[in-house]
């Protein structure tokens, strides 16, 4: 083969001019006798490396051949291990390509074991080649150190030249397997792996409940296998729970140094690299498996202890063991590796500080705990509008994935996914506007534990507010909600009687003491120590948003926020709090004063408009004096006064609310008539009152306030508390059972279209019936006589004693506030038409701004922008105006 | 059927109807009894003006130093039958060096008796 030796160019000439006939006739020989020799080497005949073989290596040598006599043997070396070695390894696993596939189709503990011990007996088999080889080489070695002997100067590189034969007999072997290797074996690693972990980790977590707590004992050596064996036998008799855990340990040793040896193989084989990745992804293949199968979909326990434990239990357990195994072996750099007991190795590993775990055991422990923690965070945000939901409930995982952003910062991905899982699933016409605000409140709530400084929670709570904003019955759901406790969530049974106001107030009230304290003791210690724990915002942080004091997150403003405005609030609060007074028919108002007092203590905190509260205290207030005055004028009023006995009324029934009218909202006023007897009542009622308080009067709301009222059919007696108008209707058919329409409403004063809204009621009720008169216009409203021939009063008789009227038809006492609004905007309704004709087109902004500038006196212009929004959208709708790209113009 | 009809006729002519003249069908309605009737009014003062001649504020609000309309702000008359709120007319007759006149219509200022 190569005959023509490749000597460094300078000495060649000088080599081949000392060269004699004699001398080729030498190399010639010497050089066969090499070949020869190494062939029947490599054949497995270890006597051939006798005193010839050495003899023959130190004459080549002598002509400066020393790296021929090393090309030559490496390379058949090379050639026998490629032709013999490789392809038996390989073929070992032909049978297996498909290990996934397979496991499916055979299945079984057996086809487990048959692939174990396939992979065991190959690598076996060419470690057993390997080390033959290795041995080969090691004979060339120390021939060719012998030569060396033999001249002193050559003395400084002896270990130069083994070390350097190794390494390129190891290069070879890898790059020999690497160029053959077929694609199912990093697969079938991959697999091998991830059964023997698996394994490894259902008895270990048997471990776990056995031997509660007993498993993590990093400090032992886990490789120290037989002492740990008969520790176990010594301790067998005296603790029968030991022994059997120590017996387990032991299994988990048998197979974590089955483990090793086999990642051992591996890497003198040169494939260390692949084993890695093998052992690494089947590691976190079963840690993410871990995670998701303690996180899973229960938000109600802690999860991130257990799977800490679980990684110092069984993977790292495995790494460390691992680690331990592989570090000795690799410094023993052994040529018989294969010989090697365990024994061996545990004795030489026991010399490096046992106690203290690894470099590399802790850079695992590192990235499998990051792995964990991101694992855990990517599930619990995929999950977290569920965990949401049901927040009170859910805070521990809340508080895991609080631990997890820590660790991993990736909060803004929280963000985003939150905010797109909240535009599918919430910002949806399907969803109340209750559920949107108990949602917006629990995210509030969860995400003030994560992000104490609100500013993931401002980018979470935008695309909520602002699609709130966009509905028409936020205000009057927030304030339901601040207000009433059951009325907001009518299905969270447990947390009914306390309104969210309450709560805040309490949430507050806790935080305010905390406050108090650290204002007290300001000195300029304490203010040192305040600078020194300022922390800086979140990188995330919008710095257009203000600063952290400014973002303190407080619910109850958040909540405002959306609104926009305080005013609002409390206006909606005063036009609600105004329907529920007068609509009352005690003077209990016992829960109305408590919510104002909550409101009043909040409104410190969030600035609401002093003069609303102080008109909802005045109204609370009249409902007080009404109760006293109301009490007076009954006491001092003449019983013989009092004649109207044939509708069973007198003073004794009949009650007052007084109003002070200025400072409730408008009141909606309907004409009625009252039927007689109810007129003379308030007659004399208003009379007294005015002897009473003399230069005061009465003035009645004829349509307002509650009656009740009991009907009694011959069986039966329902009660019913109807509106004043209701009562009127009814009353009248006392006299005459039967009514037109139009004489009806003229009776009781009211036009005919609201007649035929009102006594709607009477006739689902089934006390009336409707039926078509002689012009089509006047209907006839008779009474039911008797009920048996009025079928449909059968379904409603037991429940009727309690039924509040006027909510059905939407009709309320008090003018909404959108009605208001409406009413004060309409001033302003020229002043935008002149401003379009003028500027043809106009921007909500601009008109708002303009608006601001010229309307500085009576009335003034004292409206928010969203005001002006829904105002216009009004005119919009009323086809007066026209919207197109945000600019407004006259409808033409 | 009939028999029924009768039974509760009876029953109801001992217990609720002694009223011989009502026919039959009248029997099954009773006019509707009215246990409780809670009306509602506003009250207000009974003065010609809408508001108060010194502090511009509704006679039915009260005087900007009051924060509670009605008996706590009361109005008063003068002997020129001009109101205004008691708290108002006070100040101004209490700052008054000499004769208090009546911010209206100048003349001297009387309570009305």
């Amino acid at each position: 083969m190569e005959l023509q030796p490749t000597p460094p160019p300078a000495a060649n000439l000088h080599v081949l001019r000392a060269l004699t006939p004699d001398s080729v006739q030498e190399i010639l020989h010497s050089y066969a006798a090499f070949c020869s020799s190494t062939a029947s080497l490599l054949s497995g005949d270890l006597s051939a490396t006798g005193p010839d073989f050495v003899s023959n290596v130190h004459a080549l040598c002598n002509h400066g051949l020393r790296s021929l006599v090393r090309d030559h043997f490496l390379k058949s070396l090379e050639d026998s291990f490629e032709s013999n070695s490789v392809p038996r390894f390989w073929r070992c696993f032909d049978d297996y390509r498909n290990v996934g596939i397979l496991e499916k189709s055979e299945g079984g503990l057996d086809f487990e074991n048959r692939v174990r011990q396939v992979l065991y007996g190959a690598l076996e088999e060419i470690s057993s080649d390997k080390a033959y080889q290795e041995k080969c080489l090691l004979m060339l070695v120390r021939s060719l150190d012998s030569y060396k002997e033999s001249f002193p100067d050559g003395k400084c590189d002896l270990d130069d030249e083994r070390t350097y034969l190794f390494s390129r007999y190891r290069l070879m072997v890898a790059s020999v397997l690497m160029n053959s290797l077929p694609r199912h074996f990093p697969e079938m690693l991959h697999w091998y792996f991830k059964r023997m972990l698996e394994e490894l980790s259902t008895t270990v977590d048997g471990e776990v409940d056995a031997g509660d707590g007993e498993d993590d004992c990093p400090d032992e050596d886990d490789m120290d296998l037989d002492e740990k064996g008969k520790a176990s036998f010594r301790s067998g008799k005296m603790d029968i729970d030991e022994s059997t855990f120590q017996g387990k340990l032991l299994e988990n040793n048998k197979l974590v140094r089955k483990i090793g040896k086999v990642v051992h193989d591996l890497r003198r084989l040169g494939f260390t690299s692949m084993t890695e990745d093998a052992y690494a992804s089947a590691i976190f293949l079963l840690l993410k498996a871990k995670v998701h199968e303690l996180a899973g979909d229960d938000y109600r326990d802690s999860v991130l202890e257990p799977i800490k434990s679980w990684i110092k239990a069984v993977p790292l357990q495995l790494l460390h063991a691992l680690l331990a195994y592989l570090g000795d072996t690799i410094s023993y750099d052994s040529p018989s590796p294969g010989l090697k007991s365990p024994l061996a190795s545990h004795q030489s590993s026991c010399s490096p500080g046992m106690n203290t775990p690894p470099e590399g055991l802790i850079r695992w422990q590192l990235r499998l705990e990051y792995f964990a923690y991101e694992t855990l965070q990517d599930l619990r945000i995929s999950k977290l509008f569920e965990i949401i939901v049901d927040y009170p409930d859910s805070s521990p995982a809340i508080e895991d994935l609080k631990q997890c952003l820590e660790y991993t910062g990736q909060h803004s991905k929280l963000v985003e996914s939150f905010i797109s899982a909240l535009r599918y699933r919430l910002l949806t016409a399907g969803a109340s506007t209750n559920d949107i605000l108990h949602q917006y409140v629990s995210t509030i709530k969860a995400l003030r534990t994560i992000d104490p400084a609100g500013v993931f929670l401002e980018a979470v709570g935008e695309p909520i507010r602002d699609y709130l904003r966009g509905r028409k019955d936020t205000i009057k759901c927030i304030v339901t909600m601040l207000t009433d406790g059951t009325g907001g969530n009518p299905n969270a049974s447990g947390i009914t009687g306390d309104s969210l106001l309450e709560e805040l107030n309490r949430d507050e009230e806790s935080l305010e003491n905390g406050g108090v304290e650290e204002d007290f003791n300001t000195d300029e210690k304490q203010a040192w120590i305040n600078a020194s724990l300022w922390e800086p915002d979140p990188a995330e942080a919008d710095p257009s948003k203000g600063s952290r004091n400014q973002r303190k997150v407080d619910i109850l403003g958040m909540i405002v926020g959306i609104i926009g405005s305080k005013d609002q609030l409390v206006n909606e609060y005063r036009v609600m709090l105004a329907e529920k007074l007068l609509n009352k028919s005690d003077y209990d108002i016992d829960a109305e004063i408590r919510t104002l007092e909550l409101l009043k203590a909040c409104s410190v905190m969030i600035h609401f408009g002093e003069s609303s509260m102080h008109r909802c205290e005045i109204m609370l207030n009249d409902l007080i004096d009404s109760k006293r005055t109301n009490h007076n004028i009954k006491a001092t009023i003449k019983p013989s006064q009092t004649e109207p006995q044939e509708a069973g009324l007198s003073m004794d029934i009949f009650n007052t609310t007084i109003i002070s009218s200025n400072f409730w909202p408008p009141i909606q006023e309907e004409a009625l008539k009252l039927p007689e007897a109810v007129e003379q009542l308030l007659n004399n009622y208003a009379k007294r009152f005015h002897e009473i308080k003399t230069p005061r009067k009465l003035l009645w709301k004829q349509n307002l306030g509650t009656v009740k009222l009991e009907l009694q059919f011959e069986d039966r007696t329902t009660q019913f508390t109807v509106t004043p108008i209701h009562a009127a209707i009814i009353m009248q058919f006392q006299d005459q059972t039967s009514w037109t329409s139009n004489k009806l409403a003229a009776a009781i004063g009211v036009p005919v279209e609201v007649l035929n809204r009102r006594i709607y009621f009477w006739i689902s009720k089934g006390i009336i019936t409707e039926s078509l008169g002689t012009d089509s216009d006047d209907h006839v409203f008779t009474l039911v006589e008797g009920t048996s021939d009025g079928g449909k009063t059968g379904g409603n008789n037991k429940s009727c004693d309690e039924l509040l009227v006027g909510d059905e038809e939407a009709e309320s006492s008090v003018a909404s506030v959108e009605d208001q609004l409406r009413k004060e905007m309409t001033v302003y309704e020229k002043f935008i038409m002149g401003m379009l004709t003028n500027f043809g087109s106009m921007a909500l902004d601009r008109i708002h701004n303009t608006l601001k500038m010229f309307c500085v006196s009576d009335p003034t212009y004292d409206k928010s922008l969203q005001q002006l929004q829904s105002f216009l959208s009004g005119l919009v709708s009323e086809e007066k105006l026209e919207l197109r790209d945000g600019m407004y113009f006259l409808k033409k | 059927m009939l028999l029924f009809l009768v039974n509760n006729v009876t029953k109801f002519e001992t217990s609720n109807f002694s009223d011989e003249n009502l026919d039959l069908i009248s029997f099954c309605y009773v006019p509707p009894i009215c246990t409780e009737w809670h009306a509602v009014a506003s009250w207000t003062w009974d003065a010609q003006d809408e508001t108060c001649g010194i502090c511009r504020m509704a006679f039915d609000g009260c005087c900007p130093d009051c924060k509670l309309p009605g008996d706590d702000c009361p109005l008063i008359w003068g002997a020129c039958n001009h109101a205004f709120h008691l708290h108002c007319i006070l100040k101004w007759v209490n700052s008054q060096t000499s004769q208090a006149h009546c911010p209206m219509c100048r003349r001297e200022w009387q309570f009305k008796e």
